[in-house]
């Protein structure tokens, strides 16, 4: 009896060992076969990736069954992760705001899909207003439009608007829909300000600063934000490549040719207190040293530098 | 425990008290069903469903931040009432739809009815023990989603005060599902019934374009029978308050109450019919 209990105790733990091995080894083997299938699969059809949604907003707000607003945050990630994967190829100094040699034919369809499930969602917008206009300036302006038509008391999206309008060199426009904006109850008084600059000075530098500091101040998207700081130290870095400029033009007067290593300048920029690299050049406000142009008689960003070029 | 022990000792409770009161006496009886389909609930490990719910919350919180532009907050509470809405419309169908047919399965119900409890008091007290079910499981993952809030933010969050609301339909939502699958328990097979629920939550969800094709329709036959079925089957988008509540906006009082009274008195259309059809069973 003491026998058989132990012979059967002894086949139970037998059949437990060795019941747990096949699981460990079982899984081992399937992590191996899915590396050597990953290996071999042939590579995704680029064309693949841009292929057309299934859905337009309409219908897959219609089957969301309630369940909108959890869609519209897949569709908004979809979107970032659409954008991501095809700037990953990218030099570093590109922004958001220029992407249109990127092929980003389903970023509005996205977008759009994004802020019809939930049309109270801003981000989207946002995107849509910074990211669209150089892949589809049309596409930009109706998808903002549609979220002031669903979020009339969102000054934001005037603003956004009206920075497509800028960008579109339509100062009158944008004009008035900072106007438009400003008359929105807690919308802040620079609102009006804009309004008045874009009428005024439009193209100028002082313009481009104020939007951009704007951009950088309300905006909760990291991505944008950085989009807006780095234009903020593209429009210092203008303004002290005009103050080169200068510098190189007086040197050029003065010995009758353009200065061939940048310590030929260094007095001077040390009496300006300018900023300094190893070699003497000076350092844009990211802190990269400006290079010289093809003829050595202009100044440029540096490729290497988080400014953008352009 | 079966049912049937339960019920004994809630009748044999009440003849010692002898309560003159026939109501208090029902009431008696009812929470006695109640709270033994819910100790069954819990005993079917239908609240493990939660520990799911909290992995997925807490891999929302952690990681979805480098994923959403910013967008995390938003993102918890679509993701946690969403999940806690479709958990819910899972366990309102799979086990309301069992709440009757198990008991007849096990033939339980005839020891049941063999004592002095209505089919009436048997359905109800099914339901309010799911209901219960329901409530402990909706409470918990409003809880998990709220502690997700307060991660995120680092601190108090102002959704969460507005998420409840939203909480509070969605309740409303699963009770009038569960009650939707007990009726249909009571006469149908249980895949049958769940299929026919899970028809009825689709269906609800597009009441809005019932009442487009009922106006949009030439016909006056076609006409009447959209308008009816608009009518008929209940209205769940007025449930659907997740997408507002992710914005920080909550419904208004006078809409809250009225979604809460138009739920009350569906539950009752049909606990009443689910006890009609029950009531013409023979379970001699």
């Amino acid at each position: 009896m003491m026998k058989s209990e132990s012979t059967s105790l002894f086949g139970e733990q037998t059949r437990t060992i060795s019941l747990s091995l096949a699981i460990v080894l079982g899984l081992i083997l399937t992590v191996f076969l899915a590396r050597w299938i990953d290996a071999r699969r042939p590579p995704i059809d680029p064309a693949a990736a841009d292929e057309s949604l299934y859905l337009n907003g309409k219908t897959a707000r219609r089957i969301s069954l309630g369940f909108n607003g959890l869609a519209a945050d897949w569709y908004w990630m979809r979107s970032l992760q659409y954008v991501g994967r095809k700037i990953m190829n990218l030099p570093d100094n590109v922004v958001l705001d220029s992407l249109e040699q990127l092929n980003l034919r389903l970023l509005p369809s996205l977008l759009d899909t994004s802020t019809t499930l939930d049309p109270q969602f801003l981000s989207p917008y946002e995107y849509a207003a910074v990211v669209l206009p150089a892949v589809d300036v049309d596409q930009a302006i109706r998808i903002t439009k549609k979220g002031i038509e669903a979020n009339p008391l969102a000054w934001r999206l005037y603003h956004q608007l009206g920075y497509i309008y800028w960008q579109q060199h339509e100062y009158q426009l944008a004009a008035e829909t900072y106007g438009r904006g400003a008359q929105i109850p807690g919308a802040p008084s620079w609102m009006e300000a804009m309004k008045a600059r874009m009428a005024a000075e439009g193209g100028s530098r002082s313009t481009a600063r104020e939007i951009y500091s704007r951009m950088y101040e309300q905006s909760s998207d990291d991505k944008v934000k950085d989009m807006a700081r780095r234009r903020l130290l593209q429009l210092d870095a203008l303004d002290q490549i005009d103050g080169l400029q200068k510098m190189m033009v007086a040197f050029q007067n003065r010995f009758g040719r353009c200065p061939t290593t940048w310590k030929e300048l260094e007095p001077v920029f040390r009496t300006m207190r300018l900023p300094l690299g190893e070699d003497g050049a000076p350092l844009d406000p990211s802190g990269t040293p400006y290079i010289f142009g093809k003829t050595h008689c202009d100044v440029q960003v540096s490729s290497k530098s988080e400014i953008p070029v352009k | 425990m079966s049912n049937a022990t339960s019920v004994d000792e809630a009748t044999s409770t009440r003849a010692s008290t002898e309560s003159p009161l026939a109501q208090s006496r029902t009431a008696g009886r009812i929470i006695a069903i109640a709270l033994n389909a819910f100790r069954e609930a819990v005993r079917d490990r239908v609240l493990y469903n939660l520990v799911l719910f909290v992995l997925l919350l807490t891999a929302a919180a952690v990681f979805i931040g480098e994923l959403s532009g910013g967008q995390e907050r938003k993102i918890i509470v679509d993701l946690g009432l969403s999940a806690m809405l479709l958990f819910g419309v899972f366990i309102a169908i799979f086990v309301g739809v069992g709440l009757v047919y198990k008991e007849i399965e096990r033939r339980t119900i005839y020891v049941i009815f063999s004592k002095p409890v209505g089919r009436g008091e048997f359905l109800v007290g099914k339901y309010l023990g799911l209901c219960l079910t329901l409530l402990v499981n909706v409470a918990v993952m409003a809880l998990g989603v709220s502690i997700a809030l307060i991660y995120v933010s680092r601190g108090w969050d102002p959704l969460i005060k507005t998420i409840w609301p939203a909480v509070l339909l969605i309740y409303l939502e699963l009770m009038i599902l569960t009650g939707v699958a007990l009726l249909f328990s009571s006469f149908s097979s249980p895949a049958l019934s769940a299929l026919l629920t899970f028809f009825v939550f689709i269906i609800g969800h597009f009441s809005a374009d019932l009442k487009t094709l009922a106006s949009s329709m030439g016909s006056t036959g076609a006409r009447l029978l959209f308008g009816a079925l608009y009518y008929l089957l209940p209205n769940l988008a007025n449930y659907s308050f997740i997408t507002p509540a992710a914005h920080g906006r909550g419904p208004e009082p006078g809409f809250l109450l009225a979604a809460l009274l138009y739920a009350f008195v569906y539950i009752g259309v049909l606990l009443a019919a689910a006890t009609l059809i029950f009531s013409k069973r023979n379970f001699k």
